[in-house]
């Protein structure tokens, strides 16, 4: 069944930054922001500004064979959101191959 | 400074001094005004507020602008986590994908339209209406801010065209209706609440 | 009127008071004009409280979230100012306090220029004030000289210079008497007048 996985596509932690990776390639995506709202962590966010460090970005979790992914994006006006929107599901789908997974992709930022 | 511990001869100390320039309390005013020792500390307290006014300012320049990186960044994440409002559907390719857009996006894209016509700036947005229903008439309420001299219907009129364009191409939204209300005038180089002119408020509404 | 007059910058000509009330509508571009406006100053007194530019900006960070939360407690709109520099204080003051609780932490911390507002206080090197008339200039002495402040009395002449807080602010800030207050602000006055009056 995993005949499509990737090295490092594995673990949800290698999963998530390759997504990040083909999230960012998706015309009309200007960020991905961390799933998990920085004001959980506070502190965190403000170090993270300072030094740069990244924050972990795309939620992946692993529910046996299906995968579940969240992402939150900020996209450009240059194209219509709701079609990037579809795209980036769609290349979320095509990076995951044919494992059953669910896709959720939430715009916060249209500018 | 003419005094080596912290009371002069005359009997005052700098203490009170230090607490007459904050409160201009004082046991004795008279004294101060033919007091030498008294005057020198006043007037080395007086630099001293002057001194510390300048480092305040230059404290203020080294911490940089508030349209600066660091600034926008705790905005963009305040924008995002605090006030994201209600999720807006987005029609998937694929049946069980979840797309969204949150209300608060929606709505800063809104007052980004108002805020790029000239001397017009945007206040308060709501959108009413059942948004996380697929197909629900919507209504966007919106307040502007005019500066005193700008057009005002003609500021509402291009207003509500330019909302309903950027609506129809970034939303699935329904929109029944853009309210456009002139809640402020306000006047060029704006010195405050007092001075402002009398605020008419005119609100107009049309199918889009 | 005649000609066209300046566009506002968003919200620039836009008085405290009207952003304030707006904002407590839960207008988050008016929340964001007074965050420019002030944020500025609030990072400031941040720096010069907690001694440290990462705190200082966890502390911006901490004042903004919880003025976005509390702004419908502000009754004057036209006292936003002050009311977003008493949370800095506030807020600084607990950064110094967790900071100091966990000592064993590496400062990894980018430190403010020399002397400028070490958050620990005491006349150590860095706060040299002779070192620093001679090398550097007036506003470089008045740093280290500020910096050389213990630190009682250095957040006390830092509330009030910068946060501008009345003393009975002050004394709830830092949760002293305010006999305290007039007399740790006095004290601090006094050694930094001595300190600068050879800046004269």
């Amino acid at each position: 069944m995993n005949q499509s996985l990737l090295p490092g596509d594995t673990t949800p932690a290698g999963l998530a930054a390759a997504l990040r990776d083909v999230i960012l390639d998706v015309d009309g995506v200007a960020e991905v922001f961390p799933a998990r709202p920085l004001w959980q962590n506070i502190a965190g966010a403000a170090r993270s500004a300072v030094t740069g460090e990244p924050l972990p970005v795309v939620q992946v979790e692993f529910d046996g064979e299906a995968v579940d992914v969240l992402t939150r994006i900020g996209v450009s006006t240059a194209l219509p959101a709701p079609a990037v929107a579809r795209s980036v599901a769609a290349a979320i789908r095509e990076h995951l191959g044919s494992r059953t997974a669910t896709v959720r992709v939430q715009l916060v930022q249209v500018r | 400074m003419s005094a080596s511990g912290d009371n002069f001869e005359c009997g005052h100390s700098l203490e009170e001094l230090s607490i007459y320039l904050d409160t201009g309390e004082f046991s004795d005013p008279g004294h101060l005004t033919e007091c030498p020792e008294c005057q020198s500390g006043l007037a080395a307290l007086r630099r001293l507020a002057a001194l510390g006014d300048e480092l305040v300012s230059a404290d203020i320049a080294a911490a940089g602008s508030g349209t600066d990186d660091w600034m926008q960044s705790i905005l963009d994440n305040l924008r995002l986590e605090l006030r994201p409002g209600r999720d807006i559907p987005v029609r998937p390719d694929t049946p069980g994908d979840i797309l969204t857009e949150t209300e608060g996006s929606i709505s800063a894209l809104i007052r980004s339209a108002a805020d790029s016509l000239p001397g017009t700036a945007a206040g308060k947005c709501r959108l009413d209406g059942d948004v996380s229903t697929p197909g629900s008439p919507i209504t966007v309420r919106v307040d502007v801010a005019v500066v005193f001299g700008h057009p005002l219907e003609e500021r509402a009129d291009a207003l509500r065209r330019g909302i309903a364009a950027t609506l129809a191409r970034h939303t699935e939204l329904n929109i029944a209706a853009i309210d456009v209300t002139v809640a402020d005038v306000l006047e060029p180089g704006f010195p405050g609440p007092a001075a402002g002119p009398a605020r008419p408020s005119e609100s107009s509404e049309e199918k889009p | 009127m005649t000609g066209s007059p300046p566009a506002p910058d968003h919200f620039d000509l836009v008085p405290d008071a009207l952003l304030a009330g707006r904002a407590a509508d839960g207008d988050t571009v008016a929340f964001e004009a007074l965050a420019r406006r002030h944020g500025p100053l609030m990072r400031a007194s941040a720096r010069r409280l907690t001694g440290s530019l990462a705190d200082a900006d966890d502390v911006v960070q901490e004042s903004l979230v919880q003025a976005w939360k509390q702004l419908d407690t502000l009754r004057d709109g036209d006292a936003v100012k002050s009311w977003l520099l008493r949370i800095t204080a506030s807020r600084s003051i607990d950064q110094v306090r967790r900071r100091k609780n966990h000592s064993d932490l590496s400062d990894l911390d980018q430190r403010l220029a020399a002397g400028s507002g070490l958050a620990g206080g005491g006349a150590a090197g860095a706060g040299n004030p002779e070192a620093a008339a001679l090398s550097g200039s007036r506003m470089e002495a008045l740093k280290a000289a500020v910096a050389a402040l213990p630190e009682e009395q250095r957040r006390c002449w830092v509330l009030k210079q910068f946060n501008d807080q009345s003393y009975e602010e002050i004394a709830q800030t830092l949760n002293i008497s305010v006999a305290s207050v007039r007399g740790r602000l006095a004290r601090a006055r006094v050694a930094l007048a001595r300190e600068m009056e050879g800046w004269r």
